[in-house]
C-alpha cells in the first residue's frame, strides 16, 4: 500500500511501477483482490484517496515553510518542485521538522538554469535556516558579568561557544535584503546576483536574519567552528588588507551586535 | 483558577484505570498560543499532538510549559505507528516519556493504525487489515510499547477510506479485542466513527453500541468534509448532528468522559472553539443527574 500510495504519478501509476509489484504476490497486483470497492469507489479510487492525501499534506508542510520562495516559482512550479522533492525525499522521521532539509539544494540542482530560479534558492536557503533556529537546542546566553570577567589580556586566546540557534549563509543574491523588502510591504524587484553573507539565529524565542560584512561573517564563522579569537580574526583577514582595516575598525562594533544577539553562551 | 475535574467513578461505566473526566477541551494550535497565556481563557483541558513538540525547543516548548502550569494537558500522537511491521522506536518512546514527564499529561495516545515501513513515514493514519493475526500482532506491539511507556495507551479509531479484502471481523470487533486482550485504552472518535462508516456504508449506531465503554477515557469531536462519494476527517469546521447524535448515545449508555474538539484546519478564533465545544454540555449534564 505505501509503495502505492507514495507514487509521485498517483495511485494507478503506483500499482503498475516496479516497487509495489515486486512487493505484491502476483494475485495482489490488482489491487481488487486487497482492498474492496465501496458502493461509489472501485479499490484504484479508494487507495487513490490516501495517495491523494500523502502530497497534500506534505506539500502543505512545505508551502508553510516556504511562503516567499513559493511566492518568487508561482504556485503551480512550487507544488511541482515539491512534488518531485517528496518523491526522491520522503520523510524518514517522526516528525516533520526535517522533511524540507534538503530542499534549497534540490531546488538549486534540479530547476532550470534561470535568474528568478538562482534567486529562488538562495530565498529557500533562508527560509530553511529560519527552521532549523527555531527548533534548534536552547542554550544560557553570556551575560554583562561574564564577559566582564575576561582579562584583557585573554581575549586573543578565549574559544568562545556559539549558539547552537545560528546559520550562517553565503549566497549569491542580496536575498535577504529581498525579503525584508517584502515584510515592509514593498515590491522588490529580482535583484541581480551579488555575493551576501547572511545569519539567521534565534534569539529567546524569535528568530532574526541580518546581512553581515564578508569579514564580519568570516570572523563568526571561524568562532562557531571553535577558533579561538585571534586566530578567527586573522583568518577572518587573511589576504586582505582592506579587511584588516575594516576587522580593526569594526570589531568592538560587531561583537556588541553579536552579544545583544545572545550570540555567545555560557 | 480552578477547573472541575469530574471524579470518574460516578459515570454510568467508570473506565477501567478511574482517569478523571477532564471535561471539555480543544486541541492546543500555535494560532491561539499568544491569546490563551494573554486571557487564559476558560476552557478545562487541552490536547496536544505529540509530535509537535518533540525534537524542538523553540516557541512552541515555550508556551506550551506557560500553558501546562495552569491547564490539564493530555497528549495525543499521531506517528506511533503501532500497526507497523517496522521494529518499535524506543529512541522515540523515550522523547514522548519525556514530554510527558515535562507537561504532566493525564495520558498519551496514538492511532490504530500504520504510518510507514522501511523506514518511511507517510504521515497518515493508515488502515490495518481486520484479521486475527492482524490482531495478535498489533496486540504484541501495544503490550510492549505499554510496558515501557509504564502507562496504558490511549489508541484511537481513525478514519478509513478503504477496507481490506482479508479483514475477518469488523473495525469495532477488532478494537475491543485489542482494548481488552492489550488491557489499553481507548480513545472513541465519534466523528470518525461516523466518517468510517459512511466510507464502508455500515452503520454507526451499531459501532458505538459495540466500543466496550469501560476502555473509553477520551472522546473526539470534530468536523469534517463529505464529497458525495465518499467523507474524508477534514477537522476543518463544525460538528454535524448526526455526530452529535453519536456522541449522546455513548453517554446514554457510558456517562461522562473528558471529551475533546479538534479543530486543526480554516482554524477559527477561539471563542469560536469555546462555542462549538460547549455544545457538548447539553448531554454531559444528562450524564451527571444519572449518576447523582
Amino acid at each position: 500500500m505505501q509503495a502505492v500510495v507514495m507514487h509521485p504519478e498517483g495511485a494507478e501509476a503506483g500499482v503498475k511501477a516496479r516497487a509495489a509489484s515486486t512487493l505484491l504476490a502476483e494475485a495482489a497486483r490488482d489491487p481488487r483482490s486487497v482492498v474492496l470497492p465501496s458502493k461509489s469507489l472501485t479499490a484504484l479510487e479508494r487507495l487513490g484517496i490516501y495517495a491523494h492525501m500523502y502530497y497534500a499534506r506534505l506539500i502543505e508542510v512545505l508551502e508553510g515553510e516556504y511562503p516567499t520562495t513559493r511566492q518568487l516559482l508561482g504556485e503551480h512550479d512550487f507544488a511541482a518542485a515539491c512534488r518531485r522533492y517528496i518523491a526522491k525525499h520522503p520523510s524518514r522521521t517522526r516528525t516533520l521538522n526535517s522533511l524540507s532539509r534538503k530542499f534549497p539544494d534540490f531546488l538549486a540542482k534540479t530547476l532550470p538554469r534561470t535568474g528568478r530560479n538562482r534567486f529562488a534558492a538562495d530565498v529557500a536557503r533562508i527560509e530553511r535556516a529560519m527552521e532549523e533556529v527555531f527548533d534548534a537546542p536552547r542554550a544560557e546566553p553570556m551575560t554583562a558579568a561574564q564577559y566582564a570577567e575576561i582579562g584583557a589580556g585573554e581575549w586573543s586566546r578565549l574559544t568562545l561557544r556559539v549558539t547552537p540557534a545560528l546559520v550562517l549563509l553565503k549566497l549569491r543574491y542580496p536575498a535577504n535584503a529581498y525579503m525584508t523588502a517584502l515584510r515592509r510591504g514593498e515590491k522588490p524587484r529580482l535583484p541581480k546576483p551579488r555575493a551576501t553573507h547572511v545569519i539567521v539565529f534565534r534569539r529567546g524565542y524569535q528568530v532574526f536574519r541580518r546581512d553581515q560584512e564578508a569579514e564580519q561573517w568570516k570572523l563568526l564563522e571561524s568562532l562557531a567552528a571553535g577558533k579561538p579569537l585571534g586566530a578567527a580574526v586573522r583568518a577572518s583577514i587573511r589576504g586582505s588588507a582592506a579587511g584588516a582595516d575594516r576587522v580593526a575598525k569594526h570589531l568592538g562594533k560587531w561583537f556588541e551586535e553579536w552579544a545583544s544577539a545572545h550570540l555567545f553562551v555560557s | 483558577m480552578s477547573r472541575p475535574t469530574i471524579d470518574s467513578t460516578s459515570a454510568r461505566v467508570p473506565n477501567r484505570w478511574c482517569l478523571p473526566d477532564l471535561g471539555l477541551g480543544v486541541g492546543l494550535r500555535t494560532q491561539h498560543f499568544r491569546h490563551i497565556t494573554e486571557k487564559w481563557p476558560e476552557m478545562d483541558w487541552f490536547e496536544i499532538v505529540s509530535e509537535n513538540f518533540i525534537d524542538t525547543e523553540g516557541r512552541p516548548l515555550y508556551f506550551l510549559d506557560q500553558i501546562a502550569e495552569r491547564y490539564p494537558i493530555a497528549m495525543h500522537g499521531v506517528c506511533l505507528s503501532v500497526g507497523s511491521t517496522d521494529p518499535i522506536d524506543f529512541a522515540f518512546l523515550d522523547k514522548l516519556k519525556a514530554l510527558s514527564k515535562r507537561v504532566k499529561a493525564k495520558w498519551l495516545g496514538d492511532h490504530i493504525c500504520w504510518t510507514g515501513v522501511n523506514g518511511l513515514n507517510g504521515h497518515d493514519l493508515y488502515p490495518v487489515p481486520y484479521t486475527e493475526e492482524g490482531l495478535r500482532h498489533m496486540v504484541s506491539r501495544v503490550k510492549i510499547i505499554q510496558d515501557y511507556l509504564e502507562q496504558p495507551l490511549v489508541l484511537e479509531n481513525p478514519s478509513t477510506y478503504l477496507t481490506f479484502r482479508a479483514s475477518s471481523m469488523p473495525e469495532e470487533e477488532f478494537i475491543a479485542r485489542l482494548a481488552l486482550e492489550a488491557d489499553c485504552a481507548l480513545l472513541l472518535d465519534v466523528n470518525n466513527v461516523y466518517v468510517t462508516c459512511r466510507n464502508h456504508d455500515l452503520d454507526p449506531a451499531a459501532y458505538i453500541d459495540r466500543i466496550p465503554a469501560e476502555r473509553v477515557v477520551q472522546i473526539h469531536l470534530a468536523g469534517h468534509t463529505d464529497n458525495g462519494t465518499h467523507c474524508i476527517d477534514t477537522h476543518d469546521g463544525r460538528v454535524i448532528d448526526e455526530v452529535w447524535q453519536l456522541y449522546a448515545r455513548f453517554h446514554d449508555r457510558a456517562g461522562g468522559r473528558a471529551t475533546l474538539l479538534e479543530w486543526d484546519a480554516k482554524i477559527p478564533k477561539f471563542s469560536v472553539l469555546q462555542q462549538e465545544v460547549r455544545k457538548a454540555a447539553r448531554f454531559r449534564s444528562g450524564a451527571r443527574k444519572a449518576a447523582a
